[in-house]
Formats: structure tokens, C-alpha cells, sequence
């Protein structure tokens, strides 16, 4: 194995990417500095209030309530609960109680949380250097109406996750708010029974990831102004080696055309996979496996609505203990799609190069489905069969557009399908598989 | 050519980053410091914690001295937990008649043992003997319910220290061995940031009293001997078999050892208390403890998972051959928060620690 990233040169293409990516900086890739609230004529709380506010998440007791009452809290320390049980933390409402960590020295996070049966609610979280608030090994948490933002303009340099619950079981994020993350504003890692629903991400690198996690449903929730709407991933090499049964269905996945952020301006992606998302990504599935996506609003993405993608397109090592590069089991269908009007898709990242230069339907034209057409070539010699078993059964699917690519001989031989009948006569395969696991 | 155009490019960009972003707003500087109340006098009831630092009664004498009284005993582990240069003095308290055991690879401790780790300054490092400014106490004390960390702030005339949970900011300057004058903003973690660090599956755990750590030569006033030798003749330690018949860490500052040993020893003692499976760094899948094999959990060709703007501009956590292209690298490399590793503890850059694990990973096979 040579371990060394795959360089997917697109050297041919460099010229007229250049030019093209000059004219999408000024024109399509958006910014967004949006607020939901205005935290600068709160009162601002006592030195002896926080730290009143520090020493109640430490000498917190079981099945107690931590009030914070409305105020600016410029915390210098984390704020961390640690193995509690059967604890509320309770603000006065999103635009009232806010914990801001802009000055925070040191920890990971700006909101630690440990223990069972915990809740957190009515508060915002500003400007922590890491993630905003995590929880951890724990069973039971829910974030409502929880606010988890970065006002600052310098985005590259926010924080990584806004909401992140990992390693936990029995997941409720609900009617949240998650903003200008320089990641995924909410994200869930390696957990089990996952429901997130009735918020919003915007303004975040990916708005709402599922990585590495089992059984989440993810519903009726807007993603907008992301650089990609819905994310669900396996990584691998993690504990939780890789994960299964996301449902996404109800969601508003709209504009997300923002411009990626997680890495400066003219920087080239990084380690972190969510580097390479393109700009104008409605949802992405990597690696994932038995993934249902109904019933969504997928408008005016620019450079795809869904993609279906193994983890081979990220040129990254693809081998780990227990746990598979391809995304399998897709069952998508009843979605409503918009390509918008005049849209470009993203050059900038090289999953758009490939989207707008090899795709099947012309130069510079937005799919609203495409499928990076890699296969485990053990199960089929040929993708015909439809061998990771992917259901496509959308409305209308003639005026949708369409792409298979063909990558299997790398950059050097692409090749790109309009033709989804392969990937629609699924009864026997994802379909009833999905219907039986969930 | 190609380099020429991409260049005149990147210039390009950078004038138009230059004008299109705000300017950041400018760093507010934090200067109150929290006054140390003045206490009623307690008694030691045995109820703890103490408020006070000395109503434990740990040091005979003048308390600034650290001398300590016949119920502490001192101690050291191989290689030690880099802290802002803070210098270290440590001891251990069993109850009388009571002894710790050794089972497999756990060490055991009987309840009321107390760890006592003063963090302190020497105001020139080339003469460490000299004079000194403690800034703080940390007491891990076994109580039933299992470790809790109890951090004490000690006072400016430094006769007393008081609990502090909620942490606290202190400057410091000393005279390096460099004979350079050096500042640091030392943080005292708040209480429940100890865990932080000392976390095993969830628990507070201690990180240096284990034996893999203590498994080496310390000088005693008796003369020098095996610190787990010691403890079994003192009578407050069984099960004890002999150096070779338990792990053992190397020191990583001693440089006749093996450079993957201490490579190995220095990840061990700094960063394996969260990178390993039962740490909270598990979610990362790298795992540091001494003895990693797995090139995988060691990083070799790792992408990271959560590292956000950790990753820096690079790729993969360790890049053999390549230490400046490494982000394991990069993250000890940087005191900006958010990017530097540990999280916790240090503001500063460990410059003989970060090249000691740049000359290993540049040491290693390009596979």
C-alpha cells in the first residue's frame, strides 16, 4: 500500500480553473455574517457572578437545576459538568442568557458535559476557541433551544463544532440554533439513537453531520447558507468504527452555497475531510451506509443536491479494522429538487472540478444527484447490478439531473452516466433492506 | 512558469483577503486578580477538603520550604508531564498502617491516600536552588466515592495557599537556562478541568503515580534506590516483584536511552492520559500509551477526525520522514488555543519536547 494521497491533478484543467475560480470568488460563493441575537446590550454579569456560575457546574448535585439568570458571561475558564446525573441547566432564553468564552485561555471546549440524563436549554454559547459545547460518554442528553455561534469575522479561526455530542447514547437536539462554524455546527460523533430536529445551521462549514453513529433521524430541520447542508460520514480508524441507519427526511437543505472556510482562502484542503466539501453541497454521504432521505426541500444548491460518494474520492489511506470505504443501502426518494437559476457549481474544491467539468450533462451544469460510481468490485464485476445496492426513486427523475461517474481507473480515464435506471430497480435490494433494519 | 502564474495568483488573493476582511477586534487584556480572603482559622476535622493549604499539616518549619513532615513521603515518575517549565515537587501520604498493592498493571490505593504536586518557579533555572515562587498546590485525595482533585493558590508572601475550584491567571517570569527572561501566563485549572487530564474511563485517576512510572531509581537522603523497592521495605507497598518484573518507562530527558523510548516516554506522560481508549481523546482514534504499535493509532498516514484548525495546513498526524509536515508536530508547535496540544496546562512552547519528537518522526521510515 502506498500511503501517500492520491493526487488527483486535474493539471489539464488548471488554467481555466484559475480564471473560473477568480470570477466565482466575486460572484457566487456567499459570506455570511448573520446573527440570530444581539448579545452587546445584555447586562454584563459580575466577576463574582461567573464565577458563582463556574463553581455551580463543579459542586453541581444529582437531580439538581443550575438557573442561569439573563446576562453577558465573559467566562475565562471551561464551563465543565462532570458525571452528574439527572441535571437541568436552564438560561432565560437564547437571546438573554449568553456564555461567551471569546477569552477563554484553556480547554478544548467552551461547555463540557459528562454524566446521565442531562439537559441544557434557553442559553447561547459565543466565540469558544474549540467547540462550543460537548458532551461525552454520556447517556441522555438534549440541547433545546440552544444558541451556539461565533461573532467574529475571522472564520477560519472559529471554532470547530458549534454543538457535539460523541460517544453518547440517547441524542435530542431540538429547535437549536448552530452558526458560523468553521466545521459542522451540529455534530453528532460516534453515538447511538440520535434525533436532531426542528433546528437550524447556518453560516457553518457543513451544517448538521452524522459521523460514525447508529440509528439518528434528522427532521425537520433547515440547513441553509452552509457550504454543505446535510453531512453523513463514516471516518475510519475511530472506536466506533462505522455506523448505519440515518434518517433524513422533512428538512429545508436550501442554498447552502457558502463559501468553505475551514481552511484560509486559497489554502489547499487539509486532513479534515470536510476541507474538501464544495461549496453548494446539499447533502453528502460518505462512506455511509443504510441512509433514508425522503420528503426534503433540496433547492437552489449549486453544485449538487446529493451525492453519494465512497470514501475513495477523498484520496485518503481507505483501509481501517471493521469498517467498509463504501457508501451502501442509499434509499432516497420523494425529495423536491431546484437546481436555481444561473447558478455555477463550486471549482474550488475538486470534488466540484469533477462535478463541473466531467459531469454528464454538460460543463458548468448543477446535478441535483450525482454518485461517485465506486464499487466494491468483490460483491459485482460490473455496476450494472447496482452492487451497493442504491435506490434511487425520485419524482419526475427524467428533469432531474443525474450523474454516475465512472473513477475507478482514477483521474486518468473519467467517465460520467446520465443513464439512473440501474439505480431504480431496487425493490429486492436497499430499499427492503432499509424498510427491515429500521 | 506554472509557479510564476500561481504565485502572481496567490498575491492576488492575498490583496483581495487583505481588503475584504475586518480587522480583528483587539485582544482584551484580563488584569484583575483575584484577592485571597482572609480565612477564619479551621480546625483539621478530618472532613475534607480544607480550605486551607496548611491546616493539613503537611510541612514542618516555614510552609514555603516544602519540607515535609514524617507522614510524606517523596516522589517522582520517570519522565514528567510538561507544565510551563513549572518546576515539581511531589509526595505521597498513606494512612498510617496501610499499604498501596500492586494487581497485574494496577497500582492500589487504600482510602485517604493524598498526592501532594507544588508547582513552582525557580527565578533562574540555571541555579534551580535558589529562590522560588510556589504558585500552586494540587491534592488528589482517595476518598470513597473514588480520586478528587483539590486545587490551592498560594498567597504572594507565600505562607499559605487557598482552595481555589474555580482556577485562577498568574504571570510569571523567571530567567531561563538560556539566561533569557521568559514569561508565562500560568493557569491554574478550575477544579473540574483537572479531569481533564487525570480521566480513566470517566474517573479521576492519577497520571504519574502508576508503575510504570515509578518503576526507576530516585535519590533518597538513604542513598539511591528503586522508589517501589523503597515503598515494599517501608512496609506501605505489596506485591512488588522487582524492577524487571513490571513495566517500566524510560526518563525521556536522559539521552543514552533509545530515541524511540524516550520519543515514546515523552508522548506517554503528556499525551496519552486523554489519546488513549479509556482517555477522552478516544474519539480520535490516536493512541499515544507507551508500547503503541498499531502505526494507525500512533497517527503514521492518520487523517484527522475533530482537530478543526489543529490540522494546520497538513495532512495526516504523523508523516515519517517529515516532522514539520506532521500535525502531531504542529500542535505541540503552537501556544494558539483551539491548535495547541495538551489542552490543558501548557501556554507555552516545550521547545525540548517538541524537538525530541521532531528528530523521531524525521528518524522514521518513509513506508
Amino acid at each position: 500500500m502506498t500511503p501517500k494521497r492520491t493526487h488527483h491533478s486535474f493539471e489539464m484543467i488548471r488554467p481555466l480553473f484559475l480564471f473560473v475560480f477568480g470570477l466565482i470568488l466575486f460572484s457566487c460563493s456567499s459570506q455570511s455574517s448573520e446573527q440570530s441575537f444581539d448579545s452587546s446590550s445584555l447586562r454584563r454579569a459580575t466577576i463574582e457572578e461567573v464565577e458563582t456560575l463556574v463553581e455551580a457546574f463543579i459542586l453541581a448535585e444529582d437531580s439538581s437545576t443550575i438557573r442561569i439568570p439573563e446576562g453577558f458571561y465573559d467566562l475565562k475558564t471551561q464551563l465543565i459538568l462532570d458525571n452528574k446525573k439527572n441535571i437541568r441547566i436552564q438560561g432565560e432564553g437564547m437571546d438573554k442568557t449568553v456564555l461567551s468564552f471569546r477569552n477563554l485561555k484553556s480547554g478544548g471546549e467552551g461547555v463540557k458535559i459528562v454524566g446521565n440524563n442531562i439537559t441544557i436549554e434557553d442559553l447561547s454559547i459565543e466565540d469558544a476557541p474549540g467547540d462550543g459545547i460537548k458532551a461525552q460518554h454520556t447517556v441522555g442528553i438534549t440541547f433545546r433551544k440552544i444558541n451556539v455561534t461565533w461573532t467574529n469575522g475571522d472564520k477560519s479561526k472559529n471554532g470547530t463544532y458549534a454543538i457535539y455530542p460523541v460517544q453518547c447514547k440517547h441524542v435530542l437536539i431540538d429547535s437549536c440554533i448552530a452558526s458560523h462554524s468553521k466545521d459542522a455546527g451540529i455534530y453528532v460523533g460516534q453515538s447511538e439513537d440520535i434525533v436532531v430536529k426542528n433546528s437550524l445551521a447556518f453560516g457553518n462549514v457543513a451544517g448538521i453531520e452524522i459521523e460514525n453513529c447508529d440509528r439518528a433521524e434528522v427532521y425537520g430541520n433547515t440547513a441553509r447558507d452552509n457550504a454543505g447542508g446535510i453531512l453523513v460520514f463514516n471516518l475510519p480508524g475511530l472506536p466506533k468504527s462505522d455506523g448505519r441507519q440515518t434518517r433524513i427526511y422533512n428538512n429545508d437543505i436550501v442554498d447552502n452555497n457558502h463559501e468553505n472556510f475551514a481552511i484560509p482562502l486559497g489554502e489547499d484542503p487539509n486532513g479534515n475531510t470536510v476541507t474538501m466539501i464544495p461549496p453548494g453541497s446539499g447533502v453528502v454521504l460518505l462512506a455511509a451506509k443504510e441512509v433514508e432521505i425522503f420528503n426534503n426541500r433540496i433547492l437552489r444548491n449549486k453544485t449538487y443536491g446529493v451525492a453519494i460518494s465512497s470514501y475513495q474520492v477523498t484520496g485518503f489511506p481507505a483501509e481501517a479494522p471493521n469498517w467498509s470505504p463504501y457508501t451502501s443501502d442509499v434509499y432516497l426518494h420523494d425529495n423536491s429538487y431546484d437546481r436555481g437559476s444561473f447558478s455555477l457549481p463550486d471549482l474550488s474544491r475538486e470534488l466540484g472540478q469533477l462535478v463541473s467539468l466531467y459531469n454528464a450533462h454538460g460543463w458548468l451544469k448543477t446535478q441535483d444527484i450525482i454518485y461517485d460510481g465506486i464499487w466494491d468490485e468483490s460483491i459485482s464485476s460490473s455496476i450494472e447490478s447496482n452492487p451497493m445496492r442504491i435506490c434511487i426513486q425520485e419524482a419526475g427523475m427524467e428533469s432531474l439531473r443525474f450523474t454516475r461517474f465512472y473513477l475507478m481507473e482514477g483521474e486518468d480515464n473519467i467517465a460520467s452516466f446520465s443513464d439512473s435506471s440501474p439505480f431504480q430497480q431496487c425493490e429486492s435490494t436497499s430499499k427492503n433492506a432499509l424498510s427491515l433494519s429500521l | 512558469m506554472k509557479r510564476f502564474v500561481v504565485s502572481i495568483f496567490t498575491i492576488f488573493l492575498l490583496l483581495v483577503l487583505m481588503f475584504s476582511c475586518a480587522p480583528e477586534a483587539s485582544k482584551q487584556e484580563l488584569s484583575s486578580e483575584t484577592p485571597i480572603e482572609i480565612l477564619a482559622p479551621e480546625d483539621a476535622n478530618g472532613k475534607f477538603p480544607y480550605k486551607r493549604l496548611s491546616t493539613y499539616d503537611f510541612f514542618t518549619g516555614e510552609m514555603a520550604k516544602l519540607s515535609p513532615n514524617s507522614s510524606l513521603l517523596p516522589y517522582q515518575p520517570a519522565s514528567s508531564l510538561f507544565t510551563d517549565y513549572a518546576l515539581k515537587s511531589r509526595f505521597i501520604s498513606l494512612p498510617k498502617d496501610t499499604q498501596a498493592n500492586i494487581e497485574g498493571e494496577e497500582l492500589n490505593f487504600p482510602i485517604g491516600t493524598i498526592l501532594v504536586k507544588n508547582f513552582y518557579y525557580s527565578s533562574d533555572y540555571r541555579k534551580p536552588e535558589g529562590e522560588r515562587r510556589i504558585i500552586e498546590t494540587r491534592l488528589m485525595i482517595l476518598e470513597e466515592s473514588g480520586w478528587e482533585a483539590y486545587p490551592y493558590l498560594w498567597n504572594e508572601s507565600q505562607t499559605d495557599a487557598v482552595l481555589k475550584v474555580v482556577g485562577a491567571e498568574k504571570e510569571v517570569r523567571f530567567i531561563n537556562q538560556a539566561g533569557k527572561e521568559q514569561v508565562i501566563n500560568y493557569l491554574v485549572p478550575n477544579k473540574n478541568q483537572c479531569k481533564s487530564c487525570h480521566n480513566k474511563n470517566e474517573s479521576l485517576a492519577p497520571l504519574g503515580v502508576q508503575i510504570r512510572h515509578l518503576n526507576h531509581d530516585i535519590a533518597y537522603e538513604s542513598g539511591t534506590e528503586n522508589q517501589l523497592a523503597n515503598w515494599s521495605k517501608l512496609g506501605i507497598l505489596v506485591g512488588f516483584e522487582g524492577k524487571a518484573a513490571h513495566p517500566s518507562v524510560v526518563n525521556y530527558e536522559d539521552q543514552s536511552q533509545a530515541l524511540n523510548d524516550r520519543a515514546m516516554a515523552y508522548l506517554d506522560i503528556n499525551c496519552s492520559h486523554c489519546h488513549r481508549a479509556e482517555g477522552p481523546a478516544s474519539t480520535s482514534g490516536l493512541f499515544l500509551t507507551y508500547g503503541q504499535q498499531d502505526p494507525l493509532k500512533l497517527g503514521v498516514y492518520k487523517t484527522p477526525v475533530a482537530a478543526g484548525k489543529g490540522a494546520g495546513s497538513y495532512t495526516y498526524d504523523i508523516v515519517p520522514g517529515e516532522g514539520d509536515a506532521s500535525i502531531l508536530l504542529h500542535r505541540m508547535n503552537s501556544t494558539e488555543i483551539g491548535v495547541a496540544m495538551p489542552e490543558l496546562g501548557r501556554t507555552s512552547i516545550h521547545a525540548e519536547g517538541v524537538a525530541l519528537i521532531r528528530e523521531w518522526i524525521n528518524q522514521m521510515d518513509e513506508k
